[in-house]
């Protein structure tokens, strides 16, 4: 039962700059998810949360009370590190006991044993308990940090990036496990991860931080369908989002797109009238690569002519990369497609679901479509 | 097949040829140690066995004494060395701060001067603040012996240790001593256990310091044997002897914490 506010962050290692004014709140019960590139300073995050460092500048609260000044051990949060940090001269089964051992949170050694027991069951790790930490597969030892941590009930869980070094199939099945647990134990839980599908699947809310400081802040839908400039767009999502340089025309009374250097390209009327009123001549327009269409016929006058680049079977998908005037553009498509190199291919892009940005990369319109997307699946 | 026994034969001959060559003087030492000073000259390993040099050598109690204050000052210095040691390793392990690598080369420098060179400026300095021939000053002296190895030693066990640990310990709920106590000993004890036994090794046999800065009130064993060194000859039985005694300690010492000598604790507990 918490919620927890950081307010204008900045803290530098050495001169250099590591967060600079970072500000958000996290709500009761929410999951929270960091998300970064690596060196984005999102563990730095985390640990000042956690009270390991102290920030330059700024203050932490918990429950609206400022716990700038309170210890690591009395802030009851409970954290899952990113290299496990188990402690190496200790069982598995004392390693997670270690915090119901503790003095601040201290629990009759038979509560220690049931917890335990079924921390330990939930994890799939309790044929482990007697063995030492080097004994063990980084999986393992990943869900032994996380077990430490779930044995007892914090304020807060931070996690930095609990299940990075688990193989592909394994984390998959946490990451299920993971919501799961989120929604049972009922706590504010806040999440680093620099993997989009992790951050788009767990999250209630995302904050994506570049070089220390808050790119955006939104729930997964806004994030993904509204990112508030192009380092949002082309770090979720794979293949990354196609963005292009285009021209603002005027046909008639329309104002029209031309990109590639030859089409004119319709555009919808609420980005007319921005680009009217802000007397845009150069937008960049990003397109994810499963909103492109492709065919091998003219269909209509929007369609472009471009060759076969590149074609990457990816199981079930493919990543067909074509050549348009010297651009090179990704699209997803099933792999079963038959396509030959340096094939001439026409495309297609829907201009309902392109995300325009100005020439510094921030969206021109926040909001292109306002329809809920719930429940989408979170494939590319 | 055949040629194969033939070489581990040679081998295990050489090793033998080794032993008995590295080990010698220790034997020459026990044997002497046994003999009576008439037969010192004219015997090898055929004599009649005597226990006359370990009778003298406790009869008047005087060498207890010296053995008890070899106990004091090395001990002393030791425990010292430990309770500076740790910390100093610990922070030049851990914190970052301006001149470290220069104090902990200052730490190293302490070994480099021959002891006979800087002790005359010692002895100067014991004579005039009082510490010459006392306890405590030769606890001081040897303790700047011991310390360097300590905290160079040390140093590297801390930095073994993953930061992150103690700071997953510090949010388990233990304040930063206790983390200290419960999580970070056990992991150096290694080191702890290797770097005192070296250090009691050096200092319990340091002669130079023991002789110079002390010798009246507070003399150590390696200084006592010098008195079976008279004027008119020199009791070689007796010294053997008082050698041996004197080394029983270190001997024992080593044997009963060998099994603490282990490495490696400290891996596999982070990414690896």
């Amino acid at each position: 039962m918490a919620n927890v506010r950081v307010e204008g962050i900045k803290k530098s290692f050495k001169k250099e700059t590591v967060l600079s004014d970072i500000s958000f709140e996290v709500k009761d019960k929410e999951f929270f998810v960091i998300f970064g590139p690596a060196g984005a300073g999102k563990t730095t995050l985390l640990n000042i949360i956690a009270g390991i460092y102290v920030p330059d500048e700024g203050h932490v609260y918990l429950n609206n009370k400022c716990i700038d000044h309170v210890e690591p051990e009395d802030r009851n949060v409970a954290m899952v590190f990113e290299d496990y940090a188990l402690y190496p001269h200790l069982t598995v089964f004392d390693n997670i006991a270690s915090p119901l051992r503790s003095p601040r949170y201290k629990q009759p050694e038979e509560v220690v044993k049931r917890e335990v027991t079924r921390v330990a069951e939930i994890l799939k790790i309790d044929w482990l308990l007697d063995r030492n930490p080097s004994e063990l597969s980084n999986g393992q030892r990943q869900r032994v940090g996380l077990g430490r941590a779930l044995i007892r009930s914090p304020e807060v869980f931070l996690m930095d990036e609990p299940i990075t070094h688990l193989d592909a199939k394994l984390r998959h099945q946490m990451r299920a496990e993971l919501k799961d647990m989120q929604r049972n134990l009922d706590t504010t839980t806040i999440y680093v991860t620099h993997d989009y599908l992790e951050a788009l699947s767990l999250a209630d809310r995302i904050a994506v931080i570049n070089k220390g400081k808050i790119e955006q802040i939104g729930t997964p839908e806004e994030i993904y369908y509204k990112p508030a400039n192009e380092f949002v767009a082309s770090a979720f999502g794979e293949p990354e989002i196609n963005i292009f340089n285009a021209e603002v025309v005027k046909e008639n009374t329309e104002l029209k797109l031309s990109i590639f250097g030859r089409k004119k390209i319709e555009i919808p009327k609420n980005i007319q009238k921005l680009v009217a009123e802000k007397e845009i001549s150069i937008v960049r327009v990003g397109i994810r690569p499963k909103d492109i269409k492709y065919g091998f016929i003219q269909k209509n006058e929007n369609c472009i002519i471009g060759k076969v680049y590149s074609f990457e079977p990816l199981g079930a998908k493919a990543i067909l990369t074509v050549q348009v005037h010297n651009q090179l553009v990704q699209l997803l498509v099933p792999s079963d497609s038959e396509i030959q190199l340096n094939q001439e291919i026409f495309i297609e892009i829907d201009m309902e679901k392109t995300i325009f940005f100005d020439s510094v990369g921030n969206n021109l319109l926040a909001s292109y479509s306002n329809v809920e997307r719930k429940g989408v699946a979170w494939q590319n | 097949m055949k040629s194969n026994k033939v070489v581990s034969l040679l081998k295990d001959l050489g090793l033998l040829l080794y032993a008995m060559f590295a080990l010698f003087p220790l034997v020459w030492l026990v044997i002497i140690s046994f003999k009576h000073d008439r037969e010192m000259f004219n015997t090898t390993f055929i004599f009649s066995p005597t226990l006359d040099n370990y009778r003298v050598l406790f009869s008047s109690g005087e060498f207890i004494g010296y053995f008890v204050d070899n106990l004091i000052v090395s001990v002393g210095a030791i425990i010292l060395s430990i309770v500076v040691g740790v910390p100093a390793a610990y922070a030049l392990a851990r914190f970052d701060f301006k001149g470290k690598e220069s104090i902990a080369f200052t730490f190293l420098s302490f070994r480099f001067a021959p002891e006979i060179l800087v002790v005359l400026p010692i002895f100067l300095i014991y004579q005039k603040i009082g510490l010459y021939d006392t306890y405590f000053g030769l606890i001081w002296i040897f303790q700047v012996v011991s310390l360097p190895l300590m905290i160079w030693i040390l140093r590297g066990y801390f930095e073994d240790i993953s930061v992150e640990m103690e700071h997953a310990a510090r949010l388990d709920g233990y304040s930063w001593w206790q983390v200290f106590i419960k999580m970070i000993i056990p992991l150096i004890k290694p080191g702890l256990v290797a770097s005192s036994l070296l250090s009691f090794i050096f200092v319990w046999n340091n002669f130079t310091f023991s002789l110079l800065l002390a010798g009246q009130k507070v003399t150590t064993t390696t200084v006592a044997m010098l008195k079976y060194v008279s004027s008119d000859t020199v009791h070689y039985g007796q010294m053997a002897a008082a050698v041996l005694i004197s080394s029983l300690p270190i001997i024992i010492l080593a044997l009963a914490i060998q099994k603490h000598l282990v490495r490696g604790l400290s891996m596999g507990a982070v990414k690896g």
